[in-house]
């Protein structure tokens, strides 16, 4: 094996988000391996969706870095990371689709901005796409013709537009039926075996960690409370993680609720 | 006391300060994937230009005439309630055709336009944020303001003043109407006044106005679209202050211009 093999796709050190005085992400760092499926995992107001955005580059940290395939993603001038971008996809919480277009153009926006490929090939290439999320058939529709979660599909239909190398998942899962939610996490892990694709995925859901897990970090109030395979998290004796994991409510007179006002700035 | 009243005038000030720094970067941005980037071959949307020629310029037509001709029976009416006293009539013609062209025809067609298609852009942008289709966009390194604005504003700069030269005309043909239907100027005087009384001048003065309301009307719209935050609430509430905005905006452009014109 060569010595890049060894280094973690991802590399997160020390990494602290504010907005203004309120401290979301405070010295959060871990490494994803290349090929696995890394779920962050957190309540509201934990922060994992804050994180997300700064690993794909919608947000900036106040300090920290972040490596992705050993390059300084942090450190890049904004045109360098629009085209680092290329070697990333990423599937929104609401899938995000364009809803002034159908789902073929969703598919090929990525494409006709990017590459000068005939309009034949992209056409191809969408319809190969949406037959690897089960989609085929449904090019014209558009987003608001469609359900949730073949919404979602279409979404990682999207995200793979480009061939990406890593995909992130901003909670793939919530708001669908255990059914449909149970098939999303079906395809998160057949994308990766696959495309043998890096995944990242954001969720609150322990039934989807127990399914698509390799490693699981658990966030609570922006610091990372373990990080480990599911079988290791759950002997731990962090008092949030066995709460997370035994979904036990909180006490009364904890002030988890107040820290989730403060952060988002309601009450 | 004093201390807090300073502090909240200053916060204020940044504030504001923050906001035209924001307005700043919007306009730049425009502008350069408006004329810098298509030069470099990184592209400009055409087709979706040329779509939103269409939806401002010539949806907005029959509306803008419609109010342009009102206006201008209005106006012919008016005059002659003054005019008449001294037998000046004839001179409804001059008063319309130089109102029309100096200043009401661009300043109607832009608040009508401001109304239905300048709401519409903060509406449009303002969706796709709350839908996380802007961070959508970037994500997949499309930038929103190549993708979403800069074809917005080539539009609004052509189809406000492109509107504008018809309502002029409009509104002298509503005033004709009116003189001879209603006050009983005879056509051929109507006709020789109007001439006489229009001078180049005027027209560009009026077409000026037009094009800086259409950018005006472009970049508040994107700019209170991208503004907007929290839900379809803040779709509405950004909406209604685009317009407001724009209006406000599109008058104290019209007042600059107007001082301008008149030591010019």
């Amino acid at each position: 094996m060569s010595a890049s093999a060894d280094r973690p796709e991802i590399e997160v050190e020390d990494l602290v988000v504010a907005f203004g005085d309120k401290v979301v992400l405070d010295g959060v760092s871990f490494a994803v391996k290349q090929g696995e499926i890394f779920v962050i995992l957190g309540g509201s107001g934990s922060g994992k969706t804050t994180l997300l955005r700064n690993l794909v580059g919608l947000m900036q940290p106040r300090s920290g870095r972040i490596l992705i395939q050993g390059e300084d993603f942090t450190a890049m001038s904004e045109s360098e990371r629009v085209d680092f971008r290329r070697r990333m996809g990423m599937c929104f919480q609401s899938a995000a689709l364009l809803g002034s277009m159908s789902l073929a153009d969703n598919v090929a926006l990525p494409l006709r901005e990017h590459t000068r490929l005939e309009e034949s090939t992209i056409d191809i290439m969408t319809r190969i796409k949406l037959e690897l999320v089960g989609l085929s058939g449904y090019e014209d529709y558009l987003p608001a013709e469609l359900s949730g979660g073949m919404r979602k599909r279409a979404g990682i239909a999207r995200a793979m537009a480009m061939d990406p190398e890593l995909i992130f998942y901003d909670e793939p899962s919530a708001g669908l039926d255990p059914i449909v939610a149970a098939g999303i996490d079906d395809l998160i892990r057949t994308m990766r075996s696959t495309f043998n694709l890096t995944s990242v995925v954001v969720t609150h859901e322990m039934e989807s960690v127990r399914l698509i897990a390799d490693t699981v970090c658990v966030l609570h109030r922006g610091q990372v409370a373990g990080i480990g395979t599911l079988d290791e998290l759950e002997r731990s004796d962090h008092p949030y993680i066995q709460q997370f994991f035994e979904r036990r409510p909180d006490e009364p007179g904890t002030d988890d609720e107040a820290w989730a006002r403060a952060l988002t700035g309601a009450g | 006391m004093t201390g807090e009243l300073v502090g909240r005038v200053g916060r204020w000030a940044l504030d504001q300060l923050a906001a035209a720094l924001r307005v700043s970067v919007l306009m730049v941005d425009t502008v350069t994937w408006l004329v810098v980037a298509p030069l470099r071959g990184r592209g400009f949307r055409w087709r979706s230009a040329v779509r939103h020629v269409v939806e401002y310029g010539l949806r907005s037509l029959p509306i803008v005439g419609m109010i342009c001709f009102l206006v201008g029976v209005i106006i012919a009416l008016q005059a002659s309630y003054t005019l008449e006293q001294w037998g000046a009539n004839r001179f409804i013609a001059d008063l319309v055709a130089v109102s029309a062209l100096r200043e009401l025809a661009s300043l109607m067609t832009a608040v009508i336009i401001a109304g239905r298609c300048g709401s519409a852009i903060t509406a449009e942008i303002g969706t796709m944020e709350v839908n996380e289709e802007i961070d959508a966009l970037e994500v997949m390194g499309v930038n929103p303001i190549k993708y979403l604005v800069a074809p917005k504003f080539l539009a609004m700069v052509i189809a406000v003043p492109a509107v504008t030269a018809l309502a002029m005309l409009i509104m002298i043909v509503g005033g004709w109407v009116s003189a001879v239907l209603i006050v009983g100027v005879e056509t051929e005087i109507y006709l020789e006044q109007t001439v006489n009384a229009i001078v180049v001048k005027d027209l560009v003065n009026g077409m000026v106005k037009s094009l800086f309301f259409g950018l005006v009307i472009a970049w508040v719209g994107a700019y209170r679209g991208f503004q907007v935050s929290g839900g379809a609430e803040g779709v509405g509430r950004m909406t209604t202050s685009s317009v407001v905005t724009s209006i406000f905006l599109i008058i104290v452009v019209d007042l600059v211009f107007t001082v301008l014109f008149y030591f010019l």
